[in-house]
């Protein structure tokens, strides 16, 4: 590895006396190789899945927007990636290449999977566990290291149950990425985040098919620009302390907390997946330490990057969460402006999916509470793009003191695209 | 200044026996240096167990593998003591490490007995300013010294030393990380006629004179953004601490430093007084010379390392957001006594 990874933090150091909650945010920026320097494309596997069942034919339309954006997508994929398309349905079946295999692109393969893609019939249920398990083994026929996916589906997963999808999640945490896209309205928000979630990927609604070719080009441009596989946040924490969570706050909200594992005797590691050149990421990680004396001076946390290697993992970049105690209250009450911009950002995610959970329920009161809570954090952070997707849902009163009706009919698009993007955060402004 | 002129110098090699002159910095036949100059944190204390937990794993970067706490450095708070000169240097209160580092050292030069001093400070936003500080008080009180006992010019000594250290800094530069390290520098000989200044940043030396009248002056000028504004009479002093970014150096030591040459400045005493080097986590509280006077003097005069730290101990109590490092020698220097052990630690 050439460069190093950048690991910047925010936090306020001073506790009080007896204080032991330590909360830092945490900047992760990979080193900015530029467009000169990508990985060799051998190094690279990309599969791409549409949803083929019988609903994709109604309307027409949705079928054709998803042989367009596969073709669309598969245009952008470099030479020399090693790549497949797959049907989904009630089972899983490769469109390209036949041989349950990866293709090398290049312009012969990627006329012939376009070619193979545009006679691609809908036919039969979704049962997207299926899926999975075929991408999951055809990924692993090739060598490559940084391994991503596309999950284009439009309906309910109903040809499986919901532990089934989970066994086949399971499988491949850890294997590929996976960015996950729903099209239309009938497809179930928890699902696809489920697996976006597991597999370190995105998820979004594209509520009109004709969006689909941009968003998958899109998709495959990012995909493309990702450099190194596999990085791992590694949180040491002192003896006796413990790491109360590890979240993911920008761009997204997700908690790593429960992805834990165990990487020395004070030491443990969560996903993060793959880097592309110049990305930066925010973490929140909060430590719960034993108090130490005024004057006296803690580690609460050594956060390390770490990618594996042949030769062992090696450390890309780190940096330190300390923790100071000090009788100054003038110091210890100061609340650190990017952890409670972070707190501000989780919450709002957060009582989002409650109150759309809440309306969904008929619980009207809890709803309107909720997502005017939404609505006063979305103005005070400055989320615009959230304040726009709640303001589709509820009618705003009163931004600032989170005021709101909630709208009599709403647009079931409307409802997914704030369900999907709740988890988006702002940056702090520096 | 009339006063016997003793040998600084023990007469006989303390490692070989040899007869030795004064004037050499080394033994000719066992390379021994003869009258060293003392470093603040040269040998720093390694711990190698954890004085909280006993666990026996220390990181790098000083902390205890196992609890987590931080384990005192060697250089938190050091005291040097050569008799006619002597420093403090603190960590302070809100740092997590000292990075000041000074270097003392007694000469015997043509006029007499001379005592020189260096003081850095670690510019905190470059990379390992501790080791910065350390490595370039190493270096530029080597070369004055020298140069001191060769009865070489002061003034050209003074800016062979800043080059000294500009080297050594450079050595220590990873380049392609950025932010080479780097350190403020103060230096001064103080001959029984004449002190030679010489400085980049904002590490400073004032006149304390202890005659009649308001005879204490700042002898240095800080490159600051701050000390440029005053120097250009734009804002009073008094305003310009209070602009932002106003303690943001304008020169320094290091890899990246903007070039220019350092300052160098010969001050002629008036009369008895105290000389005094200090890196900003004093001036800061108390920036004008005369209140420094006031806190010195008289004790200085008889007493600097018991003065030293009692200024430390005003910045500490003043709030201690720095590092903290004060030099003090007494004017006219006065040659080692008899008994005045050879330079050590403490």
């Amino acid at each position: 590895m050439s460069a190093d990874f950048t690991v910047e933090i925010a936090q306020n150091e001073y506790l009080p006396v007896g204080g032991e909650d330590v909360n830092a945010i945490v900047t992760v920026t990979s080193p900015d190789t530029g467009p000169a320097a990508p990985v060799n494309g051998r190094d690279s596997a990309e599969i791409i899945i549409i949803d083929c069942s019988g609903s994709m034919r109604s309307p027409r339309t949705k079928i054709e927007q998803a042989r367009a954006a596969t073709a669309a997508a598969v245009d952008v994929i470099r030479d020399g990636v090693a790549f497949a398309v797959i049907a989904g349905t009630n089972k899983a079946q490769p469109i390209f290449p036949l041989d349950y295999g990866l293709a090398i692109a290049d312009d012969q393969t990627r006329f012939l999977a376009k070619q193979a893609v545009a006679e691609a019939l809908p036919r039969g249920g979704t049962a997207i566990g299926q899926w999975l398990r075929l991408a999951h083994s055809m990924f692993l026929s090739h060598p490559a290291t940084l391994r991503h996916a596309i999950l284009l589906t439009d309906g309910r997963n109903e040809h499986e149950t919901p532990e089934q999808l989970g066994e086949a999640i399971s499988l491949c945490e850890g294997v590929f990425s996976c960015d996950c896209r729903g099209v239309g309205t009938d497809w179930e928000v928890g699902e696809l985040r489920r697996i976006s979630s597991a597999l370190l990927g995105t998820v979004d609604i594209v509520p009109d098919p004709s969006g689909l070719a941009a968003d998958f080009a899109a998709m495959m441009e990012t995909a493309m620009g990702k450099q190194v596989a596999d990085v791992s946040l590694r949180v040491w924490t002192p003896q006796h302390a413990t790491l109360q969570f590890v979240k993911q706050v920008a761009p997204v909200v997700e908690d790593l907390t429960g992805r834990r594992t165990q990487s020395g005797p004070q030491a443990s590691d969560y996903p993060t997946g793959a880097w592309g050149a110049g990305e930066s990421r925010d973490y929140h990680v909060c430590v719960r330490v034993t108090p130490a004396g005024v004057g006296q001076e803690m580690l609460a946390a050594r956060v390390s990057l770490v990618t594996a290697t042949p030769s062992g993992p090696e450390v890309l970049g780190q940096g330190l969460v300390r923790a100071l105690w000090t009788d100054d209250e003038a110091l210890s009450t100061r609340i650190n402006g990017s952890v409670a911009h972070y707190t501000g950002q989780a919450e709002l995610a957060q009582v989002i999916q409650e109150g759309l959970e809440a309306r969904k329920q008929g619980d009207e009161d809890t709803a309107t509470a909720k997502l005017g809570r939404a609505v006063a954090l979305a103005e005070q952070s400055g989320n615009e793009g959230t304040a726009k997707l709640l303001a589709k849902v509820v009618d705003v009163v009163d931004a600032a003191s989170g005021t709101v009706r909630l709208k009599k009919k709403v647009d079931d698009a409307d409802e997914m695209a704030l369900d999907t993007r709740s988890t988006k955060t702002v940056r702090t402004k520096k | 200044m009339t006063a016997e002129p003793e040998p600084a110098a023990p007469a006989v090699c303390p490692n070989c026996g040899r007869a030795v002159s004064a004037t050499d910095n080394f033994c000719e036949a066992c390379r021994t240096e003869l009258a060293p100059a003392v470093v603040s944190g040269d040998a720093p204390v390694t711990a190698t167990e954890c004085p909280f937990c006993h666990a026996e794993q220390i990181t790098a970067d000083g902390y205890c593998e196992s609890c987590g706490r931080r384990v005192p450095s060697g250089r938190d708070h050091l005291e040097l003591d050569l008799g006619p000169l002597a420093g403090v240097t603190d960590k302070g209160l809100r740092h997590a490490r000292n990075e000041d580092a000074m270097a003392l050292a007694t000469a015997e030069s043509a006029t007499g007995p001379a005592v020189l001093a260096v003081v850095c400070d670690g510019v905190s936003s470059s990379r390992r300013p501790d080791e910065a500080s350390l490595a370039a008080v190493q270096a530029a009180v080597r070369v004055l010294l020298a140069g001191v006992r060769a009865d070489e010019d002061l003034a050209e000594t003074s800016r062979a030393a800043v080059a000294a250290a500009q080297q050594a800094l450079a050595g220590l530069d990873e380049p392609g990380l950025g932010d080479p390290p780097s350190a403020t520098f103060v230096s001064a000989v103080m001959t029984t006629e004449a002190v030679t200044l010489c400085w980049l940043g904002d590490s400073r030396a004032y006149w304390l004179g202890s005659g009649t009248g308001s005879d204490a002056k700042q002898l240095t000028r800080d490159d600051s953004v701050a000390g440029e504004l005053v120097a250009a009479g734009l804002v009073s002093e008094a305003d310009a601490m209070d602009l932002p970014g106003a303690h943001v150096v304008t020169g320094w030591v290091g890899a990246d430093s903007p070039g220019a040459p350092p300052h160098v400045a010969t001050f002629t005493p008036p009369g008895p007084g105290v000389l005094l080097l200090c890196s900003d986590g004093l001036w800061n509280y108390q920036p004008d010379a005369a209140g420094l006077a006031g806190l010195a003097l008289p004790g200085a005069l008889g007493d600097p390392l018991g003065t030293a730290a009692v200024l430390v101990k005003f910045a500490l109590e003043a709030g201690g957001a720095d590092n903290i490092t004060v030099v003090l020698a007494p004017f006219p220097p006065r040659a080692l006594e008899p008994e005045e052990k050879p330079p050590n630690e403490r």
